[in-house]
């Protein structure tokens, strides 16, 4: 499996050697960007992504995104790449060079790709979209061998989340179904928190027990998995937001779950008793679309409407940094983190 | 693309069309020229003289056409004769974008969608099998790591401003700057910033994004609020024009031709282009027949061009000529009094130097007459105009006081006091800047000292004095109540404590 990773890694560096080799000189000294350790990347209406020094707020470089706002991102395993898709566009962006065009394009998708994330190896990358449908994509594309999957539902598709063992993907829809999609026997299981309430984002704890949905109630929904059921079983129903709720995200020590929401806020729950541990307001920031814990799970980042990203204390509750150069809404943001 | 298929269609009428009226033409029997007439007339030619309704108008030939090899022909034919350079240019501006699309085309990789055939069952193990999840450690963020380290940011004060920048900007038209940071010492002056911000920012934007942009890369250089900043058109030399005004804050910088500007401090525009200020005429002629006003004195040594003295070369004539008249018995101190008094109101320009908390001292030209005290900035360097310093006009009548603080080597300071509030009329033209406020709280008084040669130095503060004391104005005996009143009361308080 190591190999299958390392070749496609090698086929993408042959391809942008160039790239690569001026990236070296150009990013080697401010230990951001690339190769880098900690990256911060976001993308929105105006159809650029930004990487940022997080430390510093400084926009380091802006990639094009054309023809489409950006509605996901996630930083590939290797952090390496950066993936963004949007509307009839999913594409891989080299982080580690100075390029701001995309380096992979994938097509074939005539509507909106609202989210994309990649298996843990590299191995292929997971998308679901307003077609109705989760994909499992080659980046390797060899001929010989692909490992293509499609799961069709019937409603746009608003929410995948790859379960942390790596053979499951949850996929949120707007009639209120989660489908639980076996990738290795293609059979599913269906969740319905509530009726009419369209999914509009999955977590799941980097320990595999706790699943958490949201929607455009602003009503969060927690199921336990992996316990001695083999179903998910529901845990905890909370109303935590009055308006239409963007995302979660459960931070690495899964102590907390944190939901963005249209309501101009995100809000960080103890996963312990799901009480309210911060919310995180600004005046200005209007909705916010996105969210990313820090690694120690200290710091949280956040990206609104008013197209600041933001970073949080999530102990102490105050704003750290704000990183100003959208000129719209971000709505998706992805952060890597590096351990020291 | 729908362009594309419609070129293609009419490319291939028209050929279509050609074959078909060629094919027409040589077929057709001439009537009277017959076959060796025709032979002059190779395929070729008869392919360029038709012309079909499918064919593109020549002026279309840098329409949005998409196949690359139509515009090689237009590029290397040379029968366009007048119109051969405009549509060169144009042609060859298209053909670069074209070919730099293309390139970058060629660089990213395309992968569609394919529906891939059932995988085998160690196919399906191999992509997607199961992995351990195991509990997280606990681990230290590299990002927390530098977030200590790096605790303060000046640039986040301008980070409103970051959105103007014009960098990586996608379908915005962009305009760049170089700006000369006028308002920083010399030593920071090297090089302009060059920025590059959306035309549609605004003067104000520009001057807020430069400093954003000027504290990201010199974080240590502290620079004031956006606000104290204007932008004034520069030479390419980072020469500021002063002549000009500020460009206006609120128009968008797309309405300005210059790409050469000047950050100045706005304070320093006001102060550094004096208007020519009338000089109040009427109050002190009346007052002090004795002495000649300086500009109507018969021996008056007013210099109209300011020349520095930086030596008192007159007095030193005068003593001269005096030493010679009385031989006998030089008492020399009476004739320097006597002298000082009579050419007291003299104007007279001293090269001094201006002392100042903040910045770096800074040479200067006093000139002292009877109405007025001007301190006058000496342009050393002719783009060093960051460090001068403002020019300053007294009215003599708001001069409280001069004397000598203290000389150390054969440099001596001296101070002047002066109150702005009794500087009515250049009241506007004075301002704060390092002055100090001392002694009284409703009559504020400002002190500048400077710094000279001992004799100099001696030389100005008697001389001050004397039309000082010539002038006596109200200023200067409230401050001498107010200074007698602070020493009586200091002693007085002495006395009571001691008894």
């Amino acid at each position: 499996m190591r190999t299958c990773s390392c070749i496609y890694e090698s086929e993408i560096n042959k391809e942008n050697k160039f790239y690569t080799l001026s990236q070296n000189t150009a990013m080697a000294d401010d230990g951001s960007g690339a190769g880098s350790q900690v990256a911060l990347v976001t993308g929105g209406y105006d159809h650029t992504i930004k990487l940022w020094q997080a430390h510093s707020g400084v926009c380091l470089r802006t990639m094009q995104h054309p023809d489409s706002q950006v509605n996901g991102l996630e930083i590939s395993p290797t952090g390496q790449m950066v993936a963004a898709c949007g509307y009839q566009h999913i594409r891989l962006y080299d982080l580690a060079s100075a390029n701001p065009d995309p380096v992979v394009n994938f097509e074939g998708i005539t509507k909106n790709v609202s989210r994309v994330g990649f298996q843990k190896d590299d191995l292929w990358m997971y998308t679901g979209g307003e077609d109705w449908t989760a994909r499992i994509w080659d980046p390797r594309a060899l001929p010989q061998f692909s490992c293509t999957k499609i799961f069709q539902v019937q409603a746009p598709v608003n929410a995948v989340m790859l379960h942390p063992d790596q053979t499951q993907i949850m996929v949120g829809d707007q009639s209120g179904i989660i489908h639980m999609w076996d990738l290795r026997t293609d059979q599913n299981e269906q969740l319905i928190p509530e009726a009419e309430a369209s999914i509009q984002d999955i977590a799941i704890d980097p320990e595999g027990k706790m699943m958490a949905a949201v929607n455009n109630k602003g009503n969060c929904y927690v199921w336990s998995l992996g316990g001695s059921a083999p179903h998910p079983v529901p845990l905890k129903h909370i109303v935590a937001h009055s308006k239409y709720a963007l995302r979660c995200k459960f931070s690495l020590d899964s102590t907390m779950l944190v939901t963005t929401s249209g309501d101009c806020s995100a809000k960080v729950w103890r996963t312990s008793d799901w009480s309210l541990l911060r919310e995180l307001r600004n005046e200005t920031q209007r909705w916010v679309w996105d969210a990313a814990f820090s690694i120690d799970s200290r710091y949280l980042f956040t990206g609104s409407s008013d197209s600041y990203a933001r970073l949080w204390d999530v102990e102490k509750g105050t704003l750290e940094r704000e990183y100003c150069g959208h000129q719209k809404a971000i709505t998706a943001l992805a952060f890597r983190d590096q351990t020291v | 693309m729908a362009g594309e298929d419609f070129s293609k269609i009419f490319q291939n009428k028209s050929i279509e069309e050609k074959n078909r009226i060629r094919d027409g033409r040589l077929n057709q029997p001439g009537p009277s020229k017959g076959k060796d007439a025709m032979g002059d007339i190779s395929e070729e030619d008869v392919e360029k003289e038709i012309v079909t309704r499918f064919d593109p108008y020549p002026d279309m030939d840098d329409s949005e056409d998409d196949d690359p090899l139509c515009d090689s022909y237009v590029r290397n034919d040379p029968g366009f004769g007048g119109r051969y350079d405009r549509n060169r240019t144009n042609t060859g501006q298209w053909l670069d974008k074209k070919e730099q699309a293309l390139k970058k085309a060629a660089k990213i990789k395309i992968i569609k969608w394919e529906d891939s055939s059932p995988l085998t069952a160690d196919q399906l193990a191999e992509a997607f099998s199961k992995c351990e999840v195991k509990k997280p450690e606990k681990t230290k963020s590299l990002l927390t790591q530098q977030l200590q380290n790096c605790p303060n940011l000046p640039h986040r004060q301008y980070l409103e401003y970051a959105k103007f920048d014009g960098t990586a900007q996608l379908g915005l038209p962009i305009k760049s700057f170089k700006i000369f940071m006028t308002m920083l010492p010399e030593k920071h002056q090297n090089y302009p910033l060059v920025v590059c911000v959306i035309a549609s920012a605004k003067i104000k934007d520009l001057i807020g994004f430069t400093c954003y942009k000027y504290s990201i890369e010199h974080p240590d250089i502290s620079l004031g609020s956006v606000h104290d900043y204007g932008l004034c058109i520069a030479e390419d030399d980072g020469e500021v024009d002063w002549a000009f005004p500020c460009l206006d804050a609120n128009e968008p910088c797309s309405k300005f031709g210059f790409t050469c500007l000047g950050l100045i401090e706005l304070k320093n525009k006001t102060t550094l282009c004096p208007a020519p200020m009338p000089i109040p005429e009427d109050g002190m002629s009346g007052a002090f027949h004795v002495f000649p006003k300086a500009e109507n004195s018969s021996h008056s040594n007013q210099n109209p061009s300011r020349l520095n003295t930086g030596d008192s070369s007159t007095s030193e004539a005068v003593i001269s000529a005096l030493k010679a008249l009385n031989e006998g018995e030089p008492d020399l101190n009476k004739i320097q009094s006597h002298i000082m008094a009579t050419e007291a109101p003299q104007y007279k320009a001293y090269k001094v130097q201006l002392l100042r908390k903040v910045r770096t001292n800074t040479s200067v030209q006093l000139g002292i007459s009877l109405d007025r005290i001007e301190v006058e900035p000496l342009v050393t360097n002719k783009h060093a105009f960051w460090s001068r310093s403002k020019y300053f006009l007294h009215s003599i009548d708001s001069v409280a006081w001069c004397q000598i603080l203290e000389t150390r080597g054969n440099r001596t300071t001296f101070r002047i006091v002066y109150s702005p509030s009794h500087n009515a009329t250049y009241n506007d033209r004075i301002s704060t800047g390092q002055n100090t406020y001392i002694f009284h709280p409703n009559t504020a008084y400002k002190i500048q000292d400077f710094e000279t040669d001992h004799e100099v130095a001696k030389e100005i503060v008697e001389k001050v004095n004397t039309i000082l004391d010539l002038r006596n104005s109200p200023c200067r005996r409230e401050y001498k109540t107010a200074k007698d009143k602070k020493l009586q009361t200091r002693r007085s308080f002495h006395t009571k404590h001691l008894s």
